[in-house]
């Protein structure tokens, strides 16, 4: 499975970055504290990546644009 | 000693409001006295003092590990109360707070006393209740809870530093979502009712595989090594909680398929804790048997694997509770109403509510098995919860009073 859409504001460098350290952090010690730290690091940082990719993924193109330009043909709705 | 007193309208009680109320709904005027009693106002304001049972807000806990759907639970819960929940307006754009007309979640990351760095150079995980405080977060929630508006703080998740606070206002459901809402006791006892979402092993592995294989420097082993990593802090500090909680969601894999590890299959297990205030559980035919159902057959036609549904009497941490549970998915709505009414004490207020909530966000994950299921059910069961506690301070608002 390839990725739909990267996530955004640089968080992926961030994600890859921090599989890294913690890599390299436990492959000296695998139980201390700064490793398991390391591993926590890179939790939250993949969760927040894919909380940014799912809002992301959630905007509808022409919704974008209504939101901007409620007057034009496209976007005119009445509720009766 | 002096008594807190929150003054507010009747307007909040009420779930018709009329127009002359809306302008007071955020008013809270908060007063000193010195124990005497305190008469009410002409008109439609109410009095009532925190040292007296007046509180006002009511408190939800939802615990989970990160990556297990607790945000898919909090659309679920705050749609069941209409309307959206979105981040506060003008603020910092990386709150994690949601805000609707009735409800306010609020992440308890926010109440981390070390930041990113703090946690590294410490070597403990922001599971660890030392990278958290539980005082400030006992002292807001008190404070919302007696109506008091707070400036909490923000955890940015994305850089991972402590934020500038942000304002609160008591909203008329709270919920707390995260790592430790159960985990203190003073907080615990805020709260009036606490949800546990138990992710196994199996399938939580199968979630972040699908979460983050597709992130760019994330291998098998490096989610295989983060799960295994903050294993011992999870099992030491947020599992136990499970205990505390009024209903636990369990999420395991399916027993319909023999060997799978898919996590797509999911069999999904609603705990249901009995002799809870003004929470009676879901059963299924006939309360207080045990009953193994599957709907497939003349009436419903299920594609493999189908569903199977099974209910009964349980202890869990030796509380008595019931269970309902569901294994398999979903292919097709007629399957869901189907199911829908043959369930009693779901808490909606028509015929095949469960299913229209479920129907509005088909796009949601787990919408075509249990989890989706039982966090619809669990929400309108909040709802129902919510209004008997209204509605019992509405009966005795004058009690309030006397303190």
């Amino acid at each position: 499975v390839r990725p739909v859409a990267a996530a955004p504001e640089g968080l992926s460098e961030k994600v890859a970055e921090s599989v890294k350290k913690a890599e390299e952090t436990c492959s000296g010690d695998a139980v201390s504290g700064e490793c398991v730290a390391a591993w926590d690091e890179v939790e939250e940082l993949s969760a927040a990546a894919s909380h940014a990719r799912d809002k992301k993924k959630e905007s509808d193109p022409l919704e974008t644009y209504c939101k901007d330009n409620p007057e034009t043909d496209e976007c005119r709705t009445y509720d009766n | 000693m002096a008594a807190v007193c929150t003054v507010y309208t009747v307007q909040s009680l009420n779930s018709t409001p009329t127009k002359t109320h809306l302008g007071f709904h955020q008013k809270q005027v908060v007063f000193y006295s010195t124990g005497k009693r305190i008469s009410s106002s002409r008109r439609c304001s109410n009095i009532t003092c925190s040292a007296a049972d007046g509180t006002k807000t009511v408190v939800i806990g939802l615990a989970a590990d990160s990556g297990c759907g607790k945000s898919t639970f909090m659309r679920r819960l705050t749609s069941v109360f209409g309307g959206a929940a979105e981040p506060p307006k003008g603020g910092n754009p990386d709150s994690n707070t949601l805000i609707s007309d009735t409800t306010t979640v609020i992440c308890l990351d926010d109440y981390h006393s070390l930041d990113r760095t703090g946690r590294k150079q410490k070597g403990v995980t922001a599971l660890d209740p030392r990278a958290n405080d539980f005082d400030l977060m006992y002292e807001q929630v008190k404070a919302i809870k007696d109506g008091v508006a707070v400036e909490k703080p923000i955890y940015n998740h994305v850089t991972g530093l402590l934020d500038p606070p942000e304002l609160i206002k008591p909203p008329k459901i709270l919920v707390i979502e995260g790592l430790h809402p159960m985990y203190d006791e003073r907080v615990r006892d805020l709260l009036d009712f606490s949800i546990y979402l138990d992710i196994s092993n199996e399938v939580k592995f199968a979630w972040k595989i699908q979460r983050d294989m597709a992130e760019r420097g994330h291998s098998l082993e490096s989610i295989k090594a983060s799960i295994e990593a903050r294993k011992p802090d999870f099992d030491a500090y947020i599992d136990p909680q499970k205990q505390y909680a009024d209903a636990v969601i369990e999420v395991l894999p399916t027993q319909l398929i023999p060997g799978d590890n898919e996590g797509k299959v999911l069999r999904v297990r609603l705990i249901m804790k009995e002799g809870v205030k003004y929470f009676s559980p879901v059963y299924l035919f006939d309360e207080g048997s045990t009953i193994s159902w599957i709907p497939c057959g003349r009436k419903l036609t299920c594609s493999y694997p189908g569903i199977k549904f099974f209910y009964g009497p349980d202890a869990y941490f030796s509380h008595e509770v019931s269970v309902l549970e569901m294994d398999g998915q979903f292919d097709r709505l007629d399957e869901l109403i189907y199911v829908e009414s043959h369930l009693s004490n779901i808490s909606t207020k028509f015929y095949g509510e469960v299913t229209q909530q479920m129907l509005k966000h088909n796009d949601f994950p787990g919408s075509n098995n249990g989890t989706g299921l039982f966090q619809t059910i669990v929400g309108l069961k909040i709802r129902d919860l919510y209004e008997q506690i209204i509605s019992s301070r509405v009966g005795a608002p004058l009690e309030a009073t006397k303190a």
